[in-house]
Order: C-alpha cells, then structure tokens, then sequence
C-alpha cells in the first residue's frame, strides 16, 4: 500500500504532506506547483529515476513520462544536458488532476523504495 | 462478487474490404439487445455500455443512451449502466446528461448506473475540440454539476471556466435519490484512486490481474474511510475490473471460439490511443482488421503484450509458456485471471479476484470477429454454471466485508453493490 508514510526521502515526504494540506485546504493548484517542484527535485537528486522504464500496451516507455500531462507537464531534454524541469502551462489546476499528480508522485516514490 | 457484460459494440471490417456489410451495424445492436436479454434472464447484475465516437472498427458505440433505453424495455432486473457518459461539456451538454440519466433512471425504474469519463483518443478530443491538457479538469467540473443537477430543485446554476448555466430546474429527477451510483473509468492505478477520494466505484479499464486489484483495493477502501471529499451527493464505493470471457464445453473450443476476438480489442485499443498510429488514423480508409491480421500469429493471440508482460518479463515468459497454441493461451487466461475456457476452468481463474475482494467483475464476450451464437451460449453456460454460487457468497461473505469496509463513513451511500 503506497501511502506517503512510506516514503523514505524526509525532504519528499515534506513535500507531500504540505501538498496534501493544500488539497485538503481547497488549493488544488497550490499543491500541483508544490508536487512539480518535489518531483524534479526528486530527479535531479535521483537521476537513476530517469533511465527506469514501465510497459505501456506491450512497449517500453520512461517510467517519469508517465507524469501526467494536464497543464504541469514534464520536460526533458534528450541530449543529457539540461536537467528535468515541469513547465506550468496555465495557473489554475482541478482537484482531480491535484490528486493524479499526488498519487503518481507517491507510487514513484514508494515503489523506487525513495 | 457480482458480475457484468461490457460492450464496446466491436466491428471489425471483413478481410481486404473497405467497408463493412451494410447489414453489419442492424446485426451486433440487434445480437447484443438478445445476449443481454439472456443475461437478465440468468441473474448477470451488470450491463456496461461504452461511449466512443469515430473510433470504426473498434467501437459502434456512440449513443449507449438509445441502446440503454432499449434495453430498459426489454429486461427487468440487469442494472444498466453508463461505462462510461463523455463528460466534459464539448462532447454532451451537463444539462442533457443530466436529462437523459434522469430519463433513463425512471424508464427503467431505478437501474441506472452513472459512470462518467473523457477518453484519451485523438479522434475523439479532436473531432469534439476537446483540449487534451484539460480534459479531466473538464470532465471534474462538468460531473459534479451534473449530480449537482439531479439533486438538487432548482439547480442552482454555475459559472464555469468551460461551460456555465443559470438557475434552472433540470427536469425530469430521477427515480434514484440523490442520484444514480457513480463510476468513474479508470486505466490507470491513479485514476482508482482519484475514484476513491472522490467517492465513486471505479471502472477498471485496464485488465487488472487479481494481484493488481488486490494491492488496490487495500488502499481504495481505506482512501473511502479516511479521505473522500465526495464529488456528488452520494458516494459508490467499488471497484470492478474487466476480463475477457467465453466458456464452452471443453478449454480449447474456448480458446477457438475467443479466436483474435481479445487480441483485436487489445490491438485496435492501442491503435486509437497511440499518440503516434491514433492521430494518424485514416477515417472510412483504413482496414484496421486487416492490419491486425498480418501481425505475427504471437502477437495476435490474445492479451499477451498487455497483460503478460506485466506479470512477468519476457525471459520468463519465453520460460515458461506453453509452446501449443491452445495451451499458452489457457496458461496466460490462468495467470491474468480470465474467464477463458469450460464453466470449471473460468470458476478457477476468476476465484483469485473473489479472494481479493473485487465488487464487480465485467466480462468482455463481444469483441473483434467472436459470433453471436457462441457469446449467447457462453452466457447461458456462465449464468446456470458459475454465476449461482458467487452470487451466494456475494450475499453471504462479501456483503458483511463491505459493510465493515464501510463503518464509519459518514457520507450518504448509494450503491447497487
């Protein structure tokens, strides 16, 4: 069961639980902006992270671009040289995408044993 | 556990042909209204009817409202469900969802199931202008108005980033109160769980083997009890999972009789929701059942490169599996739980998903060039066979685990589970 208590990184799991705060106080946007920072500090502090691959329909795909793409969206740059970022692409976020980020952020993290 | 028929109203074209039969739609509407005739008779607790717009071959599906109301005429007792309603405004208006679930739910005295979603497929945003990157902002706001509307006298109206709306009374209410039980698809672990903090049974699209659902369910049921800010006026805890289906009297006429019908829907699945193949689809051109067919035979038999590659890796796989063809597809329908092969067979592989406490498990029997008869015996040989005795520990075992799940909740309840 992959539930914030587990994760190991103390920094993350600050991260996290200040994020669940802000969803249960009403800020959905608030906590997305809090997740994007926490997951690229988690992969910059984990580069590992990157090379780790899940299957998708039968085909292999980075692990990390599973981040979902709803306005927070993952940027990586293929050569190596510039370091993961999460570009916000609007202001406002929905509960429901609040809660995708969240769930994926604490699954990375659980599941990587971070 | 109780279970259900899912349709996707699949149509593969015939072999080297541009289009299909003109006959061909008239027919798979017609043979489903029979086979879940059947099922109501029998005691199946379940019909899912998908909304999909454009995706030929894969789904005729695009107005489950029509077949729903139909069907509310001629079964009496099957609950009729939604898997799922396209939510976000562009595609249908909150204020028609609102009226048609009602309409349904009093057709069909109170057996409507409220499942909701937005789909991910380039044909579909696209052909609706549907933006990808706020598609489940869309479908948040859009569905907890529409509860919002069944329950409430007048509707308050709303001013939204997508759609807004003054005080109306959105008529007519429907039969069940506050609303129809809610669902949500879900592909994706996160989606489950952004089901249980929402309040709504989540309608598992992606195949879960018993394994997955079992680590799921634990943390759903305890995201219901501990941290659910309802999205309607009444929560549905429940999870179900899809799985593919066809008994016969002996496993490998099961296995002939599934024929690609699994792999065509695993196949065009892919095609529709590749950001590479879906956007790139060819409308009224391309023979999509055609370019299944000339895949390798290993990677058409079945839900191999979906669910076996998640069980195990491909060195194991290449281990382990029966080289027969028979066999590996019996061996695989084992391993992920399917309900493939004699009524015996299909009660072993499913008992995995009972012990793991599933509410709901969805059986896919139409899918990709399967026949009519071969589905209606299918269900008739589940319904008197298999089907009795789950329903009997559903009553008796799973009932009691649920109601413990759920001591404690204080939000309204409205479940059929």
């Amino acid at each position: 069961m992959n539930r914030p208590e587990k994760i190991k990184d103390e920094a993350l799991r600050t991260r996290v639980a200040h994020a669940y705060g802000q969803l249960r106080a009403g800020d959905p946007s608030g906590a997305v902006r809090t997740l994007a920072d926490a997951f690229v500090d988690l992969l910059v502090r984990h580069p590992a992270l990157l090379e780790l691959t899940t299957t998708v329909r039968g085909r292999p795909i980075p692990l990390v671009t599973r981040w979902p793409a709803f306005g927070a969206n993952l940027v990586l740059d293929p050569e190596g040289g510039q370091p993961p970022r999460v570009e916000l692409v609007r202001e406002r976020f929905a509960l429901s995408e609040a809660l995708t980020y969240y769930e994926f952020l604490v699954d990375l993290a659980v599941d990587q044993g971070l | 556990m109780k279970f259900g028929l899912f349709y996707e109203l699949q149509l593969p074209k015939p072999p080297g042909a541009p289009t299909w039969d003109p006959d061909a739609e008239r027919r798979i509407y017609h043979e489903m209204l029979e086979q879940v005739e059947l099922a109501d008779r029998l005691g199946f607790d379940y019909v899912f009817e998908v909304e999909h717009h454009f995706l030929e071959e894969y789904s005729h599906s695009s107005a489950p409202e029509l077949v729903l109301a139909a069907l509310s005429q001629r079964t009496r007792h099957i609950r009729l469900g939604h898997g799922i309603v396209l939510t976000p405004p562009a595609y249908n208006h909150p204020a028609r969802v609102a009226e048609r679930i009602a309409a349904l739910d009093i057709l069909s005295n109170g057996r409507v199931e409220f499942g909701s979603g937005e789909s991910s497929s380039d044909m579909e945003l696209g052909g609706f202008g549907v933006d990808r990157s706020r598609k489940k902002a869309m479908w948040e706001d859009a569905t907890r108005e529409i509860c919002t509307m069944m329950a409430q006298e007048p509707y308050q109206g709303f001013q939204g980033e997508f759609f807004s709306m003054p005080v109306r009374n959105v008529v007519p209410k429907p039969l069940q109160k506050p609303h129809p039980p809610l669902w949500v698809a879900a592909s994706r672990r996160e989606t489950t769980m952004v089901a249980a903090r929402l309040g709504m049974a989540s309608l598992g699209f992606g195949f879960e083997t018993p394994e997955e659902l079992g680590e799921r369910a634990e943390e759903y049921w305890r995201l219901v009890r501990e941290e659910c800010f309802p999205i309607g006026h009444a929560i549905n805890p429940g999870l179900a999972v899809l799985s593919t289906f066809m008994a016969a009297e002996t496993d490998e006429e099961a296995v002939r009789r599934s024929a690609h019908g699994p792999g065509f829907f695993s196949y065009s699945l892919g095609y529709y929701y590749n950001p590479v193949t879906g956007p790139n689809h060819r409308p009224g051109q391309t023979n999509l059942y055609d370019r299944f067919s000339e895949l390798p035979s290993s990677e058409r038999d079945g839900r191999g490169p979906l669910v076996a590659a998640r069980l195990m890796s491909r060195e194991q796989i290449a281990a382990e599996e029966p080289t027969d063809e028979v066999q590996r597809a019996l061996f695989r329908a084992a391993r992920s739980g399917q309900a493939i092969g004699t009524t015996e067979t299909i009660r072993r592989n499913i008992k995995a998903y009972e012990d793991h406490h599933l509410d709901v498990l969805v059986l896919v029997a139409q899918c990709g060039d399967r026949k009519h008869e071969h589905i209606m015996e299918s269900i008739e040989r589940f319904g008197t066979e298999v089907l009795p005795e789950f329903k009997e520990r559903h009553e008796a075992e799973h009932r009691p685990w649920r109601e413990k799940q759920l001591s404690g909740v204080e939000h309204p309840v409205n479940s059929s589970i």
